[in-house]
């Protein structure tokens, strides 16, 4: 269902319809039948199709939501159901304004282009963050996920220079405890506040970071692109300022823990102790 | 161009809690023996790398070049075939996947939802459903009443919630006999079927059995030492040792408890029994499996 060759993207997609990416230039699409919605369209020309289309042009573009405050951008950087959108609607919440999501590109300066600007809450994350989910539009007929977009959401619509990088998600494999959860299940559970970041120790451990939450990492290897990708990674990563960053699970945990935190001060997350033995380090 | 196919890649494919880790970890085993006379001990937590899920959302993210979230279950089940057919990217190197979902669903329009092309075969690992109740009961926290309704639930299916995200999509496995029919009777890719009491009764013929299939080193001492190495009280002794393995669920005690067969016929009630042989007699004599009533004839 994907043909890809330098310059040309083709994307196959049973029951939603047929997509093209040339040159970097222009997108092309046609619905497989006429219950094909607009919406349905469009949720995969903005997202592959549009990460396609920058792959082609050579622009470095990260499975990342990028939140922007006092001018200064942050990456949250993760694969999809991540918790990226989560966690950027608290922050939201927190004075932060969206300024792209799902993908995130960073050009050669270090700045952060603005994006797409649709946060895709799941059914059980919008009734853990109270929101009225009966009036909230589904990404598509039939998913049990909701749209939020502007006027919702604050946005910045101008490119802002990269601050920092968080990676989403533990720093390694853990086993979780032996011991049975007692009857409330908050046993095992982080307390409330505690948001930490452990600091990517080796340039090598931070561009491996940055390399496999490459936008489709197969898309830059099929259209030539990508020793332009680690070349740009590598760019990237002097800029420095990659965490990894780990959250109370539970929304409603995290909703609270972000109120506590300030994501431009990392110092303030690093947890010393467990840095040291970091296994995220080279 | 397409992505191009790897070498091979084989499907280690069960119903759950049926013995699909244990062979993985014998697997991961056997090659560490294998590369060297005396490895490291094994560390569960590390080591066992022997392939991704087959409904990794990560993966299929990465085989079919979109955000799978953006699909129904429904949408996705036809489409999943098409994935796999090259490993993830920058990813792995070992490619024995394991598979939980039933060779096909009710939503992939009769296609497989694991993909075929280049896979070198299936290895079928099952287990006396009265002992995979016992063993889903331990790992789910379930009642043994609520294990021996999912056995028989037609539409029973892992991650079947579409109302949240997660790094597996809904696996469809069907009633217990539906699933071992989907495997067995599929003519797409080569299928080896061992039994779960196979692999504990007679381990070194089973395992060579296995090895050979999947084209792994089968010397019959390398055999022995890695089937030693991953026995069952081993396995337990390392899960106590780590404090835990990665794969087991938040409220399990332990994912390695007893491995004994029997605990089914020892702990089920006679009516939950005879609902087990009543509505899976077919798939349990093919394996030779008794219900609560008399032996069946075991038929290869």
């Amino acid at each position: 269902m994907l043909q890809m060759a330098p310059g040309d993207w083709r994307l196959a997609l049973e029951g939603i319809g047929w997509f093209r990416v040339r040159d970097g230039c222009r997108i092309s699409w046609e619905r497989w039948d006429d219950s094909v919605s607009d919406r349905d369209l469009r949720t995969f020309v903005v997202t592959s199709c549009l990460g396609a289309l920058l792959i082609q042009r050579g622009a470095l573009v990260l499975n990342a939501t990028t939140l922007v405050r006092d001018g200064k951008a942050v990456l949250l950087l993760g694969s999809p159901v991540s918790g990226k959108s989560t966690l950027a609607w608290c922050l939201l919440q927190q004075g932060w304004q969206l300024l792209s999501s799902e993908l995130s590109v960073v050009d050669d300066q270090g700045l952060v282009w603005p994006g797409l600007q649709q946060l895709k809450l799941w059914h059980d994350s919008a009734v853990a963050l109270d929101l009225d989910w009966s009036e909230l539009p589904l990404v598509r007929r039939g998913l049990k996920r909701y749209s939020l977009l502007p006027p919702q959401l604050p946005v910045a619509n101008q490119a802002a220079p990269l601050a920092l990088i968080y990676g989403m998600g533990a720093r390694e494999k853990k086993p979780p405890p032996m011991t049975a959860v007692v009857d409330d299940g908050m046993a095992s559970m982080p307390a409330v506040g505690e948001v930490r970041a452990f600091q990517m120790q080796s340039e090598r451990a931070a561009l491996l970071r940055i390399r496999d939450q490459a936008y489709q990492p197969r898309f830059y290897r099929a259209m030539g692109q990508e020793v332009n990708l680690f070349l740009k990674a590598s760019s990237l990563v002097q800029l420095g300022g990659g965490y990894l960053l780990e959250v109370p699970e539970g929304i409603s945990r995290m909703l609270q823990a972000v109120k506590a935190v300030d994501l431009l001060y990392p110092d303030a997350l690093v947890d010393n102790a467990a840095n040291q033995a970091d296994g995220v380090a080279a | 161009m397409t992505a191009s196919l790897d070498q091979g890649y084989w499907y280690l494919a069960s119903y759950p809690k049926s013995g699909n880790t244990w062979c993985r970890v014998f697997i991961t085993e056997l090659q560490r023996l294998a590369a060297l006379p005396e490895p490291e001990p094994l560390n569960l937590n590390l080591d066992i790398q022997t392939g991704t899920i087959a409904s990794s959302r990560y993966w299929l993210n990465d085989q079919l070049g979109i955000n799978s979230c953006d699909l129904s279950f429904a949408e996705l089940d036809p489409l999943r075939g098409k994935a796999g057919a090259s490993a993830l990217l920058y990813s792995e190197g070992e490619r024995f996947h394991k598979v939980h979902d039933a060779f096909v669903s009710p939503d992939s329009k009769g296609r497989p939802v694991v993909n075929t092309q280049g896979c070198q075969g299936a290895v079928y690992i099952v287990r006396h459903p009265e002992d995979v109740v016992v063993s889903l009961s331990h790992f789910n926290s379930w009642d043994l009443s609520q294990c021996v309704d999912s056995l028989l639930n037609p539409q029973e299916a892992l991650v079947p919630s579409e109302r949240f995200g997660g790094k597996q999509v809904r696996q469809h496995m069907g009633r217990w006999d539906q699933h071992v029919d989907s495997w067995l009777q599929q003519k797409q890719i080569p299928l080896l079927a061992i039994r779960y009491e196979d692999m504990l009764a007679n381990g070194v013929e089973t395992f060579t059995a296995l090895a050979k299939f999947l084209g792994l080193p089968d010397d019959g001492a390398l055999i022995e030492n890695a089937i030693n190495n991953t026995s069952i009280d081993r396995l337990r002794t390392m899960e106590d040792e780590l404090g835990g393995f990665v794969e087991n669920p938040k409220g399990c005690e332990r994912f390695f408890r007893s491995g004994r067969t029997g605990e089914g016929a020892e702990q089920l009630t006679l009516e939950q029994r005879r609902r087990l042989a009543s509505a899976l007699k077919r798939g349990m004599d093919r394996f030779g499996y008794e219900g609560p009533d008399g032996a069946a004839a075991k038929t290869d």
